[in-house]
């Protein structure tokens, strides 16, 4: 499956499908072993949030005031900066890993310990990066994560990231201060803040995917699958983004 | 560093002119607690105003493309229309613009070849239902957000990648969408849209790969069930 056939017109896309399916393994397929466990726990997952945190996410968005939304949103992510940075320097990008530095330094000060992003207004954009995505970025293919997991609470991730996440717990200066200190209680609080404000986020795409999906649990193993690939791509910078892009959208075109 | 690109470009191109730039705050928020929504898919694609194109020739001409749909949706969203009169008027703008048939084959996958003409036919008036459908629900609650085109750049097989913003009436949060855009026969038509990198086709194969899969490999089960949601 070269490149060469890359070329030919829209027309012949349908042959060209039916030539390629049949040497090509389906980049479109997601190594899922697990897939019995994890459809459980995908279903545990869905009852879960349902009734507890699909309820808790919608009244926090439609009773707390934005302002405040949007303080504590920029609150976590300040106290995740120190993670995005050894991240960023563990892929290569010092610079990058310098400016957010620079942030968390800016907003945990000027910006009243992260409740407001000054930094971005000074023109340090906020990145983020956890160990998944480093690891990704060392790997050959950013698709390729590994076997596909469904985690408890947590929901769609696969090998990669899940070690990403245990990483990135294990190396955050919060956490082990947190546990030092004996206040497992405060890491805990954040991470239920951490869940609810990352949930507001994927209400709307979430509930788009079950709604236009005849196998939800496959169609976001997908998108889940993409957007990580996605991610370790641009490196987290959108302006990246298209010419990264193109590498993907080539094996796209391959299997049609 | 986007944003100062895009502006220094648009001066540019004759996109400019006849749309003004602010235009995005003019329209009807028609629930001031939905501006202030997080991003999803609902703020999709198509509800798009303002093109400032950065590249030349082909590409250029993608990008006005683009522009051209989005701002066809737009006067209809800001006219305030029915359900019914939005979704005929969608069916009609999907039809002339995006490739259904070619994104309903990709959506298929290996299993195109194993479905008779008729099947076929059913499966592609199915899909396109579908298609209207998915895109109606997402454009009811319309909130004033814009379509910014930020680039365009070569992708394989002579497509073009549209590379866009949903930009919020706040401005604060940017969703990225990328169009894959062909052209056929004299005229461009959407192949593939991309939502932060998250392709529409692509989440569609594995959706229904899955689901004809679980039904024995038999296409039969997709259709019926695509059919019955279509009738609904």
């Amino acid at each position: 499956m070269g490149k060469a056939t890359v070329s030919y017109g829209r027309n012949l896309i349908g042959a060209a499908f039916l030539f390629l399916a049949a040497c090509a393994t389906q980049p479109g397929e997601i190594s899922d072993p697990l897939e019995v466990p994890n459809r459980f726990m995908f279903a545990i997952n869905q009852t879960v949030d349902l009734l507890v945190v699909r309820p808790v996410t919608v009244t926090y968005r439609d009773w707390v005031p934005a302002p405040v939304q949007r303080a504590l949103t920029n609150f976590l992510n300040n106290l995740g900066e120190p993670v995005t940075a050894i991240n960023e320097v563990a892929q290569g990008e010092p610079e990058r890993a310098a400016k957010t530095v620079g942030r968390f330094l800016v907003n945990s000060t000027a910006g009243l310990l992260g409740l407001f992003d000054v930094a971005t207004d000074m023109g340090l954009a906020p990145t983020k990066e956890d160990f998944g995505q480093t690891l990704g970025v060392w790997a050959n293919s950013p698709e390729d994560g590994g076997p596909y997991l469904v985690l408890p609470l947590l929901g769609p991730s696969n090998v990669r990231d899940a070690v990403g996440l245990l990483v990135d717990n294990l190396i955050d200066p919060f956490s082990i201060a947190g546990r030092r200190l004996n206040v497992e209680y405060l890491l805990w609080a954040r991470a239920v803040m951490t869940g609810i404000d990352a949930r507001t986020r994927t209400l709307q795409a979430l509930d788009d995917i079950e709604k236009n999906s005849l196998d939800f649990y496959a169609a976001v193993r997908s998108a889940y699958t993409q957007r990580r690939a996605s991610m370790i791509r641009t490196k987290g910078d959108p302006a990246k983004a298209t010419t990264a892009e193109i590498d993907a959208a080539t094996k796209v075109a391959l299997v049609r | 560093m986007v944003r100062a690109t895009i502006d220094s470009a648009a001066v540019t191109t004759s996109y400019r002119a006849p749309i003004p730039s602010q235009f995005g705050s003019k329209l009807p928020a028609m629930k001031s607690s939905l501006a202030r929504r997080p991003l999803g898919l609902r703020v999709i694609a198509i509800i798009g105003l303002l093109l400032m194109s950065a590249a030349p020739a082909r590409a250029q001409d993608a990008g006005a493309f683009i522009d051209g749909v989005a701002r066809q949706v737009l006067d209809m969203l800001r006219q305030g229309v029915s359900d019914s009169q939005r979704e005929a008027t969608l069916r009609s703008v999907l039809r002339t613009n995006f490739d259904l048939p070619s994104m309903g084959r990709a959506a298929l996958g290996n299993y195109w070849s194993k479905t008779t003409p008729d099947q076929q036919k059913r499966y592609l008036a199915a899909i396109e239902s579908a298609e209207v459908r998915a895109y109606s629900d997402r454009l009811r609650q319309y909130g004033g957000q814009s379509l910014k085109v930020v680039r365009q750049t070569p992708g394989p097989g002579g497509a073009t990648l549209v590379d866009s913003q949903i930009v919020q009436p706040g401005g604060q949060q940017v969703v990225r969408l990328v169009w894959e855009v062909r052209k056929e026969g004299g005229r461009f038509l959407v192949t593939d849209v991309s939502i932060e990198g998250v392709s529409m086709v692509l989440t569609r194969r594995s959706d229904f790969n899955a689901y004809i899969s679980r039904n024995g490999g038999n296409v039969e089960p997709l259709i019926a069930e695509l059919e019955r949601r279509a009738g609904k």
